[in-house]
């Protein structure tokens, strides 16, 4: 029975903690909070950069838009004048 | 894959457009060149851009309001002869009755302008507008898909820095 009491008292053998052993939890709950916090911000500025993106396509859109108006209405407005011309 | 998303975008624009513009040898020649496809989505989409607050743009909102497209095609020459009757002839071929009839055409013998405004009529309703003009050193053709309001459309354009005529210059 040597060797299980050598064993036991092996394994129940008291043992000091290691120096960061209050330290291992506390930095284990602190690593995914910032990984959290770094994906948030990632999220939130990718949603922003979206939202900027879609608010420039917008004012490009628009600025098309007032071109063709522009273009179209220029000529059915010298139409319209030549017409009223030809009329008078 | 890529290729038939293409012939897709291509398939849409040309079903959206009520006839084709076959005026891309053109470019070349020109020394400016205007070339606008607003699909319905579009106009939609930058309607929402458009301040309602500010009198033009929301006469340009309301204008747009219901379109299925806007599509131009604009070349500018540094000399005459930059395109072909048969150019012209090419897209005047197309609006035909009776699905098109012609409104207006002017002909100006002093800077040799050739305008013409066709209307698409389907049920009575005007579905569409055509504005073909051909002067020496420019060629337009405008295609607007929808019911369109041409009185407002040419109100428009006397804003927008372009200067509104009220009678034909005096020659």
């Amino acid at each position: 029975m040597d060797w299980l009491e050598q064993e036991l008292r092996e394994a129940l053998r008291r043992q000091e903690p290691s120096p960061d052993f209050l330290e291992r939890p506390r930095r284990a709950h602190v690593l995914p909070m910032r990984r959290w916090m770094a994906a948030a911000a990632v999220v939130l500025a990718a949603i922003g950069a979206g939202g900027a993106m879609r608010e420039y396509q917008g004012h490009v859109a628009k600025e098309r838009v007032l071109l063709a108006v522009r273009i179209a209405g220029g000529k059915m407005n010298r139409i319209q004048a030549q017409v009223r011309g030809v009329a008078q | 894959m890529k290729r038939a998303g293409l012939l897709a975008c291509f398939c849409a624009a040309l079903c959206a457009q009520q006839f084709k513009f076959d005026l891309d040898q053109l470019a070349s020649k020109a020394s400016d060149v205007v070339d606008l496809s607003l699909n319905g989505s579009t106009l939609q989409f930058a309607a929402k851009f458009l301040d309602s607050k500010d009198p033009d743009e929301a006469k340009v909102k309301k204008l747009i309001e219901g379109l299925q497209g806007i599509y131009i095609k604009s070349f500018e020459f540094k000399k005459g002869g930059g395109y072909a009757e048969s150019d012209v002839q090419s897209v005047r071929a197309q609006l035909r009755a009776p699905e098109w009839s012609r409104i207006v055409g002017v002909k100006s013998s002093d800077d040799g302008e050739n305008a013409e405004v066709y209307v698409r009529n389907e049920a009575s309703k005007i579905t569409g507008v055509a504005i073909l003009c051909a002067a020496p050193k420019e060629l337009t053709v405008v295609n607007i898909v929808g019911p369109v309001d041409l009185d407002s459309l040419a109100e428009l354009g006397g804003h927008f820095g372009v200067p509104k005529l009220q009678n034909a210059p005096k020659k």
